[in-house]
Order: C-alpha cells, then structure tokens, then sequence
C-alpha cells in the first residue's frame, strides 16, 4: 500500500534521511523503531509532506505521493497522527474529532466513525464539549488518535503515541490501538521509542538508526537479533 | 445625568461599527498571525467603493437617498472580499502561511515591509484616482434622530444614521461569529490558526483558509468603513485615523480572539464618547490611549487572550 524508496530528506545540506526504503501492505502492522534523532519524525513529515525529499519516491495505492500537495494527501487515505499529538487547543473535542473528518470519506462515514470512535475511546465522548486544550496529555493523546480515525483512513501513522505519558497511560493507549486494529483491520505504521511493546504486536519491523535502516524482518527476527536484544530490549 | 446617558447611547452605538471594524483585522490576525498595515486604507477603498456604488452605479436611482447608501455599503463587502483576495493570491501568500517556514524571523519582516508598501500604495493611488475633495455618504438620516425615553425626567437622542449602522454592525457580527463557530469552513479556519501543520495533515489548505481569511476580514472592514462615512466625511489617507484604533481594539480585545476584537472596538466607541464628559473634544483620542494603556497594564492578554502555550 504504501512504499518508501530510497528515501533522502533533511533541513539542510545534511539529510536526516539517507536512503530509507520501506514497505506497508495492505492490513499490516508495521513499526519503525529506532533511538531519538534517528529520523523517524522526519520521514512521516515526509510521507505528508511538510518536509520535501532530496531524493527517492514515495508510492501510495500506486499513486507518486510526492507529486501531491500536502493538504491533499489526507484526502487519498493517509491519517497523521502527529509526535506530541498537537490537538487544536481552542476547538473542542468534537470540533477536533470534525477537522479529521474533513476528508470525502471521513464526511461520508461520519455516523458510524464517531460511534466507533466513542466506543474505542469513552473518555472523548464524556469531554466532547471540552477544549482539547485543558485537557490532560493522555487524553489528547487518544483524541488526536480518535481525530485521525474519523478521516476513515486507509493507513493510520502513529508517531510516538506513548511520548510524555505515564507508564500506564501508555500501555492503555497501546492495548486500545491493538483493539482498534484487530476489530478494524486497519493498516497501521507506528513510530516508537518503545521497542518492546511495538515490535510484540506489529507484523513487520524496520530499525531506523542515523537515517540509515540498519535492520527489518518480521517480529521474531527482529527480537532476535542479537543488536535489538542489547540495545532495545535490554536483554 | 442626561449627558452621562446621552454619552453612553453614542459610545455604544459608535463602538458597534468600531468592534466590526476591528474584527475584520483580527480575523486576519487571528488566523494568519499577520500584522496587516494596510488595514485602514482596504477600509478607506470600502468608504469609496461604496461612495461610487452610490452615486455611479445606479443604486441611488434604484434606491433613493435613504434606504440607498445601506444597499451600497454592504454591496462593498463583497466587492473588498474580492479585492483582498487576489491581493493574498498575489502578494500576501508570498511572505505568509506556508511558505514562512523558508524565511527569515518566521517572515514578519517581510509582512511589515510588504503590508506598509500596499499602504503607500493605496493611500497615494487614492489620492490620484479619487482626488483629495472630501466625500462623505450622506443620508437624510444623518441628522436626524430618535428621542427615546428611558427614564420619565431624562430623554435621549439617537442618530438616525447611527443607530442603523449600529444594528447593521451587530447583525453581521452575528453572522460572523455563527460562520466561525457553526460552519466546517469557520471551523477549519480557527484549526488552521491553531495549529497550521497540523491542519495540514487533516487535509486543510492552510493557504487557502488564509486567503478565505483576509478575503473576509477586508470584507468587513470595508462594511464598517461605509457605515462610518454615513457620519464621517472621509479622504484618501484616512485609513491613517482608524488603523492605531483598529490595533487599539484588537489588542484589548486579546491577540487572536475574534470575537475579542469586536468588544475591543466597542470599549473603544464608549471611551471616546464617554470621555468627552469629563475632557475637551481634542483629548478624545488621548483618553483612549490612556484608557487602553491602563486595561492593559492590568490585564495584558487582553479581554479574550488566554496566556497558555500553543502548542
């Protein structure tokens, strides 16, 4: 659904990104791990397009992404969910949940994704009327989630849901997105920093280091090689 | 005591027209944080398309004396929306929106340069096109006025002319703030101001919700401008006047609150008026100033500003 080809892209003259090829079919999970500053943010802004790429292609369902402009590529079926969930702080809950469904098929749809959305995630639904921006970092965590859902996406990417959260606010924001997939059969691509518990549920795997992929493989590969154990899982 | 309330009528009928005015400049601010200084001279172009909508398009015959200058008024909304909408296309969206992210100090410097540039150019090309006579848009109802008795021993006059346009000013706020708070298309316009990127990756043109912006923001200005000249005589440089009281209003009201903007022009209208019950008609405008200064010293996020992070 989604392929990446020798991807390069940076700020400057000095690219973040070096030649990153990556692949997501249809219905899969996959997770792109990796230490801070590795690029992993960098090539999401890519995918959307808020960073433009030296070099390299970006497909999806066949159509050259980058020959899209960035607003429109939400409307082929790419949901962003954002590092640091960056919520519109003065519009409420609901209003949020509306922006994502600003898409043609988030507008159609937009009954049963709220319901399910509602379903996934109680807490937006007793806040609905509440500015996004009082409330607390996990639950804006599950309202930019919630946001990217009701666009009725064909590919949801996560960047690092579990950034700022409590421990356990973390894990449960985990075990929804797990809830959401099993129930929905949504493709995913997940950015995390927490290793463990993204490789544990995703189908495929890439380890991102210095904006070079220096290993991918599905699960039990990743787990395990030897560099992943020592230096991810800490075993 | 019947000075205090005769006062009071004028300042809340006066500040209406302010608070739409100032609301068309803080809806560009507040959602493209662009700091426009040819504000006064769109609005000071609104005063004279509405003047030639009057007088040359027709809408005199069509309208008479009275009811006429109203129909031309409002008919330049519409016609300055137009015009600040290709000025964005053109000029603006060049130095704003998303390509502030390749220019130097987020492009403020290059706004400031470019939005004093259009002033000069309005404010000069006025003085060619239109001349530098003294035109106003007069109605019959201009001086004339209802008494109204609010007390038994106290009567006030209300101008004519100004009570409409204060009705006028309020009827369009309430439009407006029902466009922003009710519509998809008001409400990707406080999402793009909120957070510009992340509005992109909803799928919102945030170039595009800019251009919608100033295109409106110009639009209203240009209605207020109209409504002013049914009193206030007006030439090519007016525009000069009003801009400080626009930035007055919009600071008090809170950077960025829309609706903020338009109570910042309405405490402007009662400061001036009131002020001349205690003060010389020439320190009007100090009175303002000093007022405003004092609002925020104590509060300096303004009325509506919420100091938090954005994020």
């Amino acid at each position: 659904m989604l392929r990446i080809e020798g991807l390069s892209a940076g700020y400057s003259a000095k690219p973040v990104l070096n030649d990153v090829s990556i692949n997501v079919g249809a219905g899969q999970f996959v997770a792109i791990v990796g230490p801070n500053g590795a690029g992993k943010t960098t090539l999401f802004k890519t995918i959307s397009g808020i960073v433009k790429p030296s070099g390299g292609e970006i497909t999806f369902d066949g159509i050259d992404l980058l020959a899209v402009p960035p607003p429109q590529r939400a409307h082929l079926g790419i949901a962003h969910v954002p590092e640091g969930r960056q919520v519109f702080p003065s519009l409420t809950v609901m209003e949020n949940l509306e922006m994502g469904a600003m898409t043609e098929s988030g507008r159609r749809d937009w009954q049963a994704n709220i319901e399910r959305i509602f379903e996934w995630l109680p807490v937006l639904k007793e806040r609905r009327n509440q500015f996004a921006g009082t409330m607390s970092g996990g639950q804006q965590q599950m309202l930019a989630i919630g946001r990217g859902l009701a666009s009725s996406p064909k590919l949801l990417m996560l960047d690092e849901p579990s950034m700022g959260l409590a421990p356990s606010t973390a894990d449960f924001i985990f075990e929804r997105l797990i809830d959401i997939r099993r129930q929905s059969g949504l493709t995913m691509l997940l950015v995390e920093q927490r290793v463990a518990e993204a490789l544990e549920s995703a189908d495929h795997g890439y380890v991102l280091e210095a904006g070079h992929v220096v290993l991918e493989g599905n699960n039990d590969t990743l787990r395990a090689d030897d560099r992943v154990r020592k230096a991810y899982l800490g075993m | 005591m019947e000075g205090f309330f005769q006062a009071l009528a004028a300042g809340l009928l006066i500040g209406a027209v302010y608070g739409l005015m100032c609301v068309g400049l803080g809806l560009i601010f507040g959602v493209m944080r662009v700091i426009n200084f040819a504000h006064g001279d769109f609005m000071m172009l609104g005063m004279y398309a509405a003047f030639y909508l009057f007088t040359a398009a027709g809408i005199q015959a069509l309208f008479g004396n009275t009811v006429g200058p109203f129909v031309a008024i409002l008919l330049a909304g519409p016609v300055l929306a137009v015009f600040g909408y290709f000025v964005h296309l053109a000029l603006i969206s060049r130095v704003s929106g998303t390509r502030t992210a390749s220019l130097e100090g987020e492009g403020h410097y290059a706004q400031l340069i470019l939005t004093l540039g259009i002033a000069l150019i309005l404010q000069n090309g006025g003085l060619i096109v239109f001349g530098s006579v003294l035109a106003s848009i007069r109605t019959p109802l201009s001086s004339s006025a209802w008494e109204l008795v609010p007390f038994f021993d106290i009567s006030i006059f209300l101008n004519k002319a100004r009570s409409i346009d204060a009705i006028v000013s309020l009827a369009i706020m309430i439009l407006l703030s029902l466009l922003i708070t009710r519509t998809r298309i008001g409400k990707s316009l406080r999402a793009a101001a909120d957070n510009p990127t992340a509005a992109t990756y909803m799928g919102i043109d945030v170039d595009r919700a800019h251009r919608i912006a100033f295109a409106l923001g110009c639009g209203i200005t240009a209605i207020a401008g109209g409504l002013l000249a049914t009193n206030y005589p007006f030439h090519p440089f007016v525009g000069l006047e009003y801009v400080i009281v626009m930035y007055a209003g919009v600071v008090l009201g809170g950077m960025g609150s829309i609706i903020g903007a338009f109570w910042g022009g309405m405490t402007i209208g009662l400061v001036q008026q009131m002020s001349t019950l205690i003060l010389p008609t020439q320190l009007q405008n100090a009175a303002i100033f000093a007022v405003f200064l004092l609002i925020i010293f104590f509060r300096p996020q303004g009325f509506f500003g919420r100091m938090v992070e954005r994020t």
